[in-house]
């Protein structure tokens, strides 16, 4: 809970900074000129939070699947785990860590975007759903609660970031994918009804965990550095 | 022999439990383990199978397919991960990509199992633990020391593929369990207050952030503190005794103070307690400070016992100043003494001067040994009784006193002082010192003079008249002195009065003396029967009777160079209770005080002080 209010409030942040303007982002921090206490905050630095942001979307995943394991699987029963596809299987994604590091940039980036797109309705449903299941703390609807506003908030978030990468070079601009995104998502998203809320996390925990990979061998690609 | 029967028993009871156990065991593999350490690749082992007398080992399969495959596949790889186990290798591992395994003897389904990749991440644990010293205590009994360690080898943190998490848990090589620290993402931590002289063990393991399961754990790694123990302190802290005892016995000492300081003043009502200073019921000392008379007269107008006086406007009133002095002093020697020349009288101011008072000793009080001449304008006749019962007792002494003084006081030089009655005027005259200087002589001619019991010294005030004139009561009976000094009574009293009339006042004792001497049939039980009651007054008639006597032992003194006395004339208040004694004029000689009973007349006064 405390590490999904941190990521709430870090994302506030990430969020008041991005919702400006590309280049305001940078003015509006260092607007006192010869100020040592001003520090420039880079892409970098963005890149950082968002990573943040994810990995605490993905606990809070993980959290509340353990949750509805418990009550779905009472035995602990290996083989009855939840062996079905995902909505978003379809969706062609690097499994491995050399396809990862293979791919593209402006793919990669795309494909982030594309995840969190896909998940966004779905969790709002979800969300609602959720409720009626009695047997469910209250914590853990917080949790789902919680879920769905960060994945919606991270997307924003990686957006912003995605933006400002194209407006400094890093990544090229590439207006296909945002659109087939889009597209893909809609499709998509009609499946994830009819899973059952189990099945939702579990779908769900696992492409946070891509989300977050993702993530990381992106900002270490871009940024190689210690903090990788 | 009974007890090793039960041990025996309990013996193979147990061994038929293990047994069991493990019969069930290696009957069935039951579980397949599966692991990734990086998230690259994975493995899978089974427990070990009791087939070796059933089947070989090679029959056992294991089948695994991928959740987008469709048919089941053999192990790529029964080798690499030791015996009993299956290795898939980075091409043979998608991650987010669900696996289901099946162990298979003989198309035997042993087991079953479906996972994904990402779940099953368990790192490899971390390599590299070394320690350094960062700090000793100043007591030399603590330190703190940082461990450091690397990350394991197989997990791509560099890339960020993988983020690990690690724990660090530590013990000293004497106990048994294990101190756990807080998973972190660094791979250096400091470890604080660890005890030196004592060796301890460090182990660290690590797993995938946001996952459940850790890794295995380190090497131990082995921390001697005990080469670096210091000299200074080896031992443990013992129970501080002496801090105990100091900062008691100071906050026993702290606790005292406060008491003391609290109950100061109580404490300071036992060990010094106030002396009460003399009061007159209505009069404000201070009024008497500040010499105003008329104030103090009007406060007394008020009293009851208080009878109004002709105000006389006698030059010599104008004159008289009031001598505050201490009114403790009143308590100090008393009159008697005075007149019978204590040497300590001289210190003070003894004859007459005690007008002082001026209704602040009271007469009222019964501890002031004073007489009843003492302020009895203020006093009820109550008082005054007890003034005189008083008197008669210190009279009684003086009476006494005065034969032994007889003897003594004859070679002591004749002064002008005479005898002087206790009678106290209020306003009293400045020339107390050179009163006081005659007290001896007054003392000598006194015993003179004393005729034995019957010397009656005193005579009690009733009342004071603001011109300062006194009013006058006897005191004292003369029978009861009469018998207590049977033995040193004269045959009669002498009315040698060595007073002139020329002086403002009677002194009573003269005019007893000569009332005793002339008129003795006729005064004396009159004067019986004033003792002791309330009728303690002369009567005029009884006073004029002697006044004559006196006034003829008068001229007869005056021819004598003796001190000529003074005399208050007789102004009748209110008959026929009181008497007023009213100051007149007389020739004073040069410089020598010529008193008696201790007045002044007005004449003295204003020859001394023109």
């Amino acid at each position: 809970m405390r590490a999904a209010r941190k990521g709430y409030a870090w994302l506030c942040a990430l969020l008041w900074l991005l919702g400006k303007p590309p280049g305001a982002v940078f003015v509006a921090i260092c607007a006192r000129q010869g100020d040592s206490s001003c520090r420039f905050l880079s892409v970098s630095d963005l890149f950082d939070r968002v990573i943040q942001h994810s990995d605490r979307l993905h606990s809070l995943s993980t959290a509340l699947y353990l949750d509805l394991e418990k009550n779905f699987l009472p035995n602990g029963n290996e083989l009855g785990k939840w062996t079905g596809k995902c909505h978003t299987s379809r969706m062609l994604t690097p499994n491995g860590k050399e396809y990862v590091q293979k791919i593209p940039r402006e793919e990669l980036t795309q494909l982030i975007l594309r995840l969190l797109q896909a998940w966004k309705e779905p969790l709002s449903h979800f969300d609602q759903n959720i409720g009626h299941h009695q047997e469910l703390s209250s914590d853990s609807l917080s949790k789902a609660k919680q879920i769905s506003n960060m994945v919606h908030e991270l997307k924003t978030g990686m957006e912003k970031v995605t933006e400002k990468m194209q407006s400094m070079g890093i990544i090229s601009n590439s207006l296909n994918g945002m659109g087939s995104s889009e597209a893909a998502g809609l499709s998509i998203s009609n499946e994830a009804n009819v899973m059952s809320d189990y099945e939702f996390i579990h779908c769900f925990r696992r492409d946070s965990n891509k989300v977050q990979s993702y993530l990381k061998i992106l900002k270490c690609r871009i940024w190689p550095g210690n903090s990788c | 022999m009974a007890l090793r029967q039960l041990l025996l028993i309990l013996a193979l009871v147990c061994a038929n439990d293990s047994l069991s156990t493990s019969e069930v065991i290696l009957g069935r593999p039951q579980i397949v383990k599966c692991r990734s350490p990086e998230q690259e690749t994975f493995s899978c082992h089974w427990t070990d199978k009791d087939f070796h007398n059933l089947t070989t080992p090679e029959t056992v399969q294991l089948f695994y397919m991928r959740r987008n495959d469709e048919e089941w596949k053999e192990c790529p790889d029964y080798v690499t991960a030791g015996e009993n186990s299956c290795y898939f290798n980075t091409s043979y591992t998608s991650i987010w990509i669900t696996y289901c395994v099946k162990l298979i003897n003989k198309d035997e389904v042993l087991y079953e199992k479906c996972f994904s990749v990402d779940e099953i991440v368990q790192p490899d644990p971390p390599v590299g633990l070394n320690w350094t010293l960062l700090n000793t205590s100043l007591t030399g009994i603590h330190a703190d020391i940082q461990v450091r360690w690397d990350p394991p080898p197989s997990a791509d943190v560099q890339k960020g593929w993988i983020t690990l998490e690690y724990e660090l848990q530590y013990k000293d090589v004497n106990e048994t369990k294990w101190r756990e620290l807080e998973p972190m993402l660094t791979t250096v931590v400091p470890l604080y207050s660890l005890k030196l002289g004592r060796d301890y063990e460090i182990r660290v393991r690590s797993r995938q952030r946001a996952s459940e399961k850790f890794g295995e754990f380190s090497e131990a790694l082995y921390v001697s503190l005990s080469s670096i123990s210091s000299v200074l302190c080896n031992e443990e802290i013992q129970f501080p005794w002496l801090l105990v005892i100091v900062f008691g016995t100071f906050g026993l000492i702290v606790v005292m103070f406060l008491i003391l300081f609290s109950k100061h003043r109580r404490l300071k009502m036992l060990i010094l307690p106030p002396v009460p200073a003399p009061k007159i019921k209505g009069i404000d000392p201070d009024l008497l400070k500040k010499g105003k008379l008329d104030e103090v007269n009007s406060i007394l107008a008020s009293h009851d016992s208080y009878k109004p006086q002709l105000y006389n406007d006698d030059s010599w009133v104008e004159f008289i100043e009031l001598d505050i002095d201490d009114p403790d002093e009143k308590t100090d020697g008393l009159d008697t003494d005075r007149l019978l020349g204590d040497d300590h009288c001289k210190s003070h101011n003894c004859l007459g001067v005690k007008d002082d008072d001026s209704g602040r000793a009271s007469c009222c009080e019964p501890d002031i040994p004073e007489t009843d001449f003492s302020a009895s304008d203020t006093c009820d006749g109550t008082s005054d009784i007890d003034q005189s019962k008083k008197i008669s007792e210190k009279e009684e002494d003086l009476l006494c006193l005065d034969q032994k003084d007889n003897d003594e006081s004859h070679a002591s030089p004749a002064d002008p002082s005479t005898q002087k009655p206790n009678t106290n005027i209020q306003s009293k005259p400045p020339f107390a010192d050179s009163i006081e200087s005659t007290s001896p002589p007054v003392r000598t001619q006194l015993s003179n003079q004393s005729s034995g019991a019957n010397a009656d010294f005193y005579a009690q005030v009733s009342d004071v008249t603001p011109a300062g004139s006194v009013v006058l009561s006897p005191g004292q009976t003369n029978k009861t002195r009469r018998t207590q000094c049977e033995a040193y009574t004269e045959p009669a009293i002498q009315c040698q009065p060595n007073f002139t009339m020329d002086n403002a006042y009677f002194c009573e004792a003269d005019v007893k003396k000569c009332i005793t001497a002339t008129s003795h049939d006729a005064v004396e039980p009159h004067v019986q029967e004033q003792s002791f009651n309330e009728d303690v007054y002369f009567t005029t008639e009884s006073l004029t009777t002697t006044a004559e006597n006196p006034g003829t032992a008068a001229v007869e003194a005056s021819n004598s160079e003796m001190p000529v006395p003074d005399y208050t004339s007789i102004h009748i208040v209110h008959s026929p209770q009181g008497l007023v004694l009213n100051a007149t004029a007389l020739p004073v000689p040069d410089k020598e005080f010529m008193i008696s009973c201790g007045y002044m007349s007005t004449d003295q006064l204003n020859k001394i002080m023109p």
